[in-house]
């Protein structure tokens, strides 16, 4: 009982990040109808820049948060005016390779300046725990859960009481009405993918002390992603939280109960399961 | 047919080529060209002709590699003959992931295929009894290619790799050349421009997808055993890891999806370019691939063929 | 005589949207059936169903005493009733006579067979000197007289077309009503959705109106045009006024 309950609890806690990275996917979905596959990559970014501030300046990667979301929000913003402002028009299947050759060129330039050796970045708390009765939680992925609370209510906060959030939700919704309203509809795409690139450096950086970080870790970042937005339904910020948890629960179950090396499949297999039987999400709310 | 001319022609002068060329790493550079030629050949019908932009090809790729490894590791089939048992797994797996994913549309379906390649890669990964892991799997010497009782190759020069490797690009072109003047080809292209209106002029879909991805997989496979056997030496991300899908995609969209020359001019610019790269970038050549598919995507989606034909249409089309 | 298509009582509903209800009529062999109303009718929603798009969600449809509720679009067409779209849906990447060899690949295996059907098909709607022509650089009058052929090269018999003049001019009406006319002279059946009511009284054997997803009326041309509960439907007593 004692391990599902820590199994259910540690999956509670990782999915938060992987419902950060998911909501970024989805917010760029919603208002541009791209689907991002560098997702996991400026994930990736993220975990880099934590590193490295760590390392070289000793900023604590929970405080640093606060440095890499706008410096991944740049680039976000940048990677939509140069590259993806320009395939909104074409073939969806073409979106996605360009997106597909974007997350490429992220990696293996990583590889390139980096090495794809293994890092670790640990602090002074990477291995203490708080106790909670017979459970114990890892520090780190307290912390981690903790600011990816946070982060998720501002940004809902955003999208609910301010005046561009509520440009972003209406352009998600009818980009045409919307423009015909005078949102100014291709600033939206920057905010949006600047946004969605700001969640994910967020989640690389809450992420960067808890698992290792090299330059091919974002594949599986992206398709777990995509596993967090279909469960939740492509478009669905709730869902896109909910999905994360469910996600993050599933591995955990999967690696304590089944094998540790196999909680990758059963993301995968879940993934399929729900893409057949119910691709508009658990929550029943898409647009395909 | 006078299209088939040049296609004749060159397939006589790589013929010739390995009584000029002796130098090993020149005819390794052809046999890496004829594997990239096949694969994108291979992914071209699914993806070019019928429009499902499968990026999970990895996966009849590795199916065709540990297929056939395993046969000679274990069972000492040789490879002429186990390659076709690794080809007929290849393609019953792919038809039941088909029956599974056709149901889904555009993004959906590549997202659904980049999960069924991983979760076949990781259960090679995983399945240390039949696949040794990691840890891959080194073959063992192909035995010697007889007929009736003389020996034609025992495999121990570049040059029969070669010839195996020419007739396999032809084989696959020839496969792409007959599906595209089929009444499947017909089928499939109306399906890749709209798949509703296919449906409603009497188009079966999941049979004319299925029949396409059935297809697509065996040429995969054969190139993947053709390849593994070529190298000696295979492990899951080599063979099943998400780059050969990319590396297959990426070959058409360069070239002009949905034709039959432009696999072949894309195979060219990716393996020309990736070892001309390879001694300065090494593993990174990759890099370059993402900013090929960037570079083509935004300037010309319809491939080098594409391109040029747009540009033959506009210099005959009447003002 | 049994009639060619017989919808009885059919329905289809879109969660709480009522598009169609308990819609019944006959078609005979050899007639041009119009089916007209006012924008949002359902008739379009009526073409689907009959073509095996969705299932109606109550009645039944039988095509030649066949009941084909449910069968999927590609095997309703091999059976031979085949459908123009609203918003024509021209196959763009490919050339005109691609397009229609597609039509014409219906009832053969033989490719040279179907550019044979393909051509001639292409010379009744006048489009054989633009056969190499790619569908997605066509102006709208031709690509629905593609349409038309694409359609005709499945040796359908009987064609539902979906407002095959909607966009067109004068002129390029006038072709489709004589293509409508040839059609029927060839011993074709044809349910015809349009707006434009001149067309419909020169070229229709009998009317259905269709208001709200209901029958409203059913009879000759003139008992229609002259029905007062069509007029009002028509000019917005019921809210459904057409520009």
């Amino acid at each position: 009982m004692a391990v599902f309950l820590q199994s259910v609890l540690s999956g509670i806690l990782i999915g938060g990040v992987y419902a950060l990275t998911g909501i970024g996917l989805t917010l760029i979905f919603g208002v541009m109808r791209v689907i991002n596959f560098a997702q996991g990559e400026l994930v990736m970014v993220g975990m880099y820049c934590t590193f490295w501030l760590f390392v070289l300046l000793g900023i604590d990667p929970f405080l640093s948060v606060v440095l890499t979301m706008p410096a991944l929000f740049l680039l976000g913003a940048l990677l939509q005016r140069t590259l993806i402002n320009r395939v909104l028009d074409a073939l969806p299947q073409n979106q996605i390779l360009l997106t597909i050759g974007i997350g490429l060129v992220l990696s293996n330039t990583a590889m390139l300046v980096f090495t794809s050796d293994y890092r670790i970045l640990s602090t002074s708390y990477s291995s203490s725990s708080v106790a909670l009765g017979v459970i114990r939680l890892s520090k780190p992925l307290l912390f981690c859960f903790l600011i990816t609370a946070v982060i998720t209510a501002a940004l809902y906060w955003f999208l609910v009481k301010t005046d561009t959030g509520h440009a972003i939700r209406a352009t998600a919704q009818d980009r045409d009405a919307a423009q015909l309203m005078g949102v100014n509809v291709r600033y939206m795409g920057v905010l949006a993918f600047g946004l969605g690139s700001a969640l994910a450096g967020a989640a690389g950086a809450l992420v960067a002390p808890i698992y290792y970080i090299y330059p091919q870790v974002g594949g599986a970042f992206t398709l777990k992603a995509f596993v967090v937005v279909v469960l939740g339904g492509m478009g669905s910020i709730i869902g896109a939280t909910l999905g994360g948890i469910l996600v993050g629960m599933s591995e955990s179950l999967a690696a304590s109960y089944i094998a540790a090396d196999m909680k990758d499949l059963c993301v995968y297999v879940i993934f399929l399961l729900v893409l057949l039987l119910k691709p508009s999400g658990l929550l029943g709310k898409s647009r395909m | 047919m006078r299209t088939l001319l040049p296609w004749a022609i060159a397939a006589v002068v790589l013929a010739l080529i390995p009584l000029w060329v002796q130098s090993p790493y020149a005819l390794h550079i052809f046999i890496l060209l004829f594997i990239a030629i096949a694969l994108g050949e291979s992914w071209n019908v699914i993806g070019g002709f019928a429009g499902q932009y499968s990026v999970g090809h990895a996966a009849w790729y590795g199916l065709g590699a540990y297929g056939a490894f395993i046969l000679l590791q274990r069972k000492a089939i040789a490879p002429w003959f186990g390659v076709w048992v690794a080809v007929a797994a290849a393609v019953i797996i792919a038809l039941v992931v088909g029956w599974i994913t056709f149901r889904l549309r555009g993004p959906y379906f590549v997202l659904a295929s980049i999960a069924v390649a991983e979760i076949i890669r990781l259960a090679a990964l995983n399945w240390k009894e039949l696949t040794n892991g990691a840890e891959g799997i080194l073959a063992a010497d192909a035995p010697p290619l007889r007929l009736g009782g003389t020996v034609i190759t025992d495999w121990n020069s570049k040059t029969p790799f070669f010839y195996m490797g020419l007739a396999m690009a032809l084989f696959c072109i020839a496969v792409n050349f007959l599906v595209k003047r089929s009444k499947l080809g017909y089928y499939l292209q109306a399906i890749r421009e709209d798949q509703d209106a296919a449906h409603s002029l009497g188009i079966p879909l999941t049979l004319s997808k299925n029949t396409a991805l059935a297809i697509s997989a065996a040429c995969t496979a054969l190139a993947g055993s053709f390849a593994a056997f070529y190298v000696g030496f295979i492990e899951p991300q080599g063979v099943f890891g998400i780059e050969v899908s990319i590396q297959m995609v990426l070959t058409c969209i360069i070239g002009g999806i949905g034709t039959v020359a432009g696999p072949v001019i894309g195979a060219v610019v990716v393996v020309l370019l990736s070892e001309a790269l390879r001694a300065s970038l090494s593993s990174a050549h990759l890099l370059v691939y993402g900013v090929l598919v960037i570079i083509v995507i935004l300037t010309m989606p319809d491939g080098f063929v594409g391109f040029i034909g747009q540009r033959l249409r506009r210099k005959a089309a009447p003002t | 005589m049994t009639a060619l298509l017989e919808v009885r009582n059919v329905s289809r509903f879109f969660g709480g949207v009522k598009a169609n209800l308990d819609v019944s009529f006959s078609v005979e062999q050899g007639i041009v059936l119009g089916l007209i109303g006012p924008n949002g009718a359902g008739k379009t929603t009526l073409f689907n169903c009959i073509t095996g798009f969705y299932p109606p969600s109550r009645g039944e449809i039988f095509f030649e005493g066949q009941r084909i509720n449910g069968f999927p679009p590609d095997k309703v067409c091999r059976l031979g009733m085949a459908r123009t779209w609203q918003k024509v849906r021209p196959l763009a990447k490919l050339t005109v006579l691609d397009n229609t060899v597609v039509g014409a690949l219906c009832h053969t295996n033989s490719v040279p067979e179907a550019k044979e059907i393909a051509l001639e098909q292409l010379r009744v709607v006048g489009l054989e000197k633009r056969a190499g022509v790619l569908a997605g650089g066509l102006p709208i009058g031709e690509r629905k007289k593609l349409e038309l052929a694409r359609v005709m090269a499945t040796k359908p018999r009987m064609i539902l077309l979906d407002e095959v003049m909607g966009g067109l001019n004068a002129r390029e009406s006038e072709e489709i009503i004589g293509l409508i006319l040839d059609v029927k002279k060839r011993g074709l059946t044809q349910v015809v959705i349009e707006h434009d009511m001149k067309a419909i009284v020169r070229t229709c054997d009998r009317i259905v109106v269709l208001n709200s997803g209901e029958k409203l009326a059913e009879g000759s041309p003139q008992q229609v045009v002259n029905d007062p509960r069509v007029m009002a439907a028509y000019l917005g007593d019921s809210g459904g006024a057409k520009a």
